[in-house]
């Protein structure tokens, strides 16, 4: 079985937590866990006739500010940055923090993952995208269990790459 | 018809006036034998109920009455504690004493054990070849021995486990050696110590040392006293380790070699 460090990174109170206990338990706690430093979950996914256990880094913040260890994003197979869609401040500039991502992690690609869903409308969403300065490759809701699974399983795959 | 001799009016006269006067005590006979056969009757109903209620007693004493002797033994002891302790101190006492002249009897063999083995020449000559270690490190040694409970082998930045050997019974050595790794990263990056690294966690039992070389690190984790001598012994095994991984790097991408290449070299040898 092949073995992969992945990141999940994003601000305070994005929904990385939840969203990696969607995907690794299949559910969702309405307790909202703060993330301080990382955490670490594992999950073995099956892709393409091959077993991958993931390594899940769950990175709280990019930013000096935030000081978060370098070492944290080093050695990463892929990554995946989620903001939150209600908060502007998690997105705004998200094109600069992809861009800290990269250079700390050596990783050519970030998934980019705009959470909570389920708190807004499709219009509310279309507009979201217009502000937001690059692409979103995935909206989901951990709560809702909404495109969860397909965001992972992308990840996954940039992983092998 | 012959007349007898008999006077038979005479003697009816006889029997009538014995009935006439008798009658009452005659009563009073049958009324004293009824009683008497009454008893009989009635001991020989009652006697199997009484002996079956003794022998319940005698059987069970201890659930119908418990509870009341205790209770009422509580009570006396309440009430008379002065009158217990003289009763039980000489017998406590003995035992007391007998125990510790016991245990005295076994640190003294002990004692003595142990400066007729330190100072036999055999002792004293090893002692001469042995270098700077004590005879207190001696003692601790055999009574609190160092054993390897954990060992990890793993990637430096990746945090994922290459091979391991545990003693134990850890749930998930991946989650394992990726939070070693976050905890070392952050404690590194915390304390600012260009080119340092964190080498030792000490909790209760256990210490944890990590020793990085050139794209891996190796976590062990020990329990018992850790001397000078084990620490040492300990380094140049993982040195070895190291060296024989990082020279064939098949070990990397084969977790049953590797762990059989750490057992060989750390806990076998």
């Amino acid at each position: 079985m092949i073995a992969k460090k992945v990141l999940l990174i994003g601000s305070f109170g994005v929904g990385k937590t939840s969203l990696v206990r969607r995907f690794v338990l299949n559910e969702f706690s309405e307790n909202y866990i703060s993330t301080i430093g990382v955490r670490i979950s594992t999950k073995t996914v099956a892709i393409e006739d091959e077993e991958v256990k993931l390594m899940i880094w769950d990175v709280a913040g990019t930013s000096e500010e935030e000081n978060v260890p370098k070492a944290y994003f080093l050695g990463s197979s892929a990554a995946m940055y989620v903001f939150d869609l209600s908060r502007e401040e998690t997105y705004l500039n998200l094109d600069k923090e992809i861009e800290s991502i990269k250079n700390l992690s050596g990783l050519d690609e970030v998934i980019i993952v705009g959470n909570k869903r389920d708190l807004l409308s499709d219009d509310e969403i279309f507009e979201i995208r217009k502000i937001v300065p690059v692409t979103i490759d995935f909206i989901t809701s951990a709560k809702e269990n909404a495109n969860v699974e397909g965001a992972f399983n992308l990840l996954t795959q940039q992983s092998l790459k | 018809m012959r007349e007898t001799t008999v006077d038979n009016k005479k003697d009816n006269r006889f029997e009538i006036l014995k009935e006439l006067l008798l009658t009452d005590d005659r009563q009073k006979f049958e009324s004293l034998r009824d009683q008497f056969l009454e008893k009989d009757k009635i001991r020989e109903n009652i006697n199997p109920v009484v002996d079956e209620k003794i022998d319940d007693l005698k059987a069970n004493f201890p659930e119908h009455f418990g509870d009341q002797i205790t209770e009422s033994i509580k009570v006396q002891i309440r009430e008379s504690q002065d009158e217990v302790v003289e009763a039980l101190y000489p017998i406590m006492g003995k035992l007391v004493k007998k125990f510790i002249i016991a245990e005295i009897t076994k640190l003294t063999e002990s004692i003595n054990q142990t400066i007729n083995d330190k100072f036999s020449l055999t002792q004293i000559l090893k002692r001469l070849f042995k270098g700077k270690r004590t005879d207190a490190d001696d003692v601790l040694q055999e009574v609190f021995e160092p054993v390897i409970e954990e060992v990890f082998v793993i990637g430096e930045k990746t945090g994922l486990l290459i091979g391991s050997y545990s003693r134990g019974n850890i749930a998930d050595k991946d989650m394992v050696s990726g939070m070693l790794t976050a905890i070392k990263s952050f404690a590194e990056d915390a304390f600012k110590k260009e080119g340092q690294d964190l080498e030792d966690i000490k909790f209760e039992t256990f210490q944890l040392s990590m020793v990085n070389y050139n794209s891996i690190y190796i976590a062990t984790a020990t329990s018992g006293v850790i001397t000078s001598e084990f620490k040492e012994e300990l380094s140049d095994n993982l040195n070895t380790l190291a060296e024989k991984i990082l020279r064939d790097r098949t070990y990397l991408n084969d977790e049953d070699k590797l762990n059989k290449l750490i057992e060989d070299i750390l806990i076998l040898d």
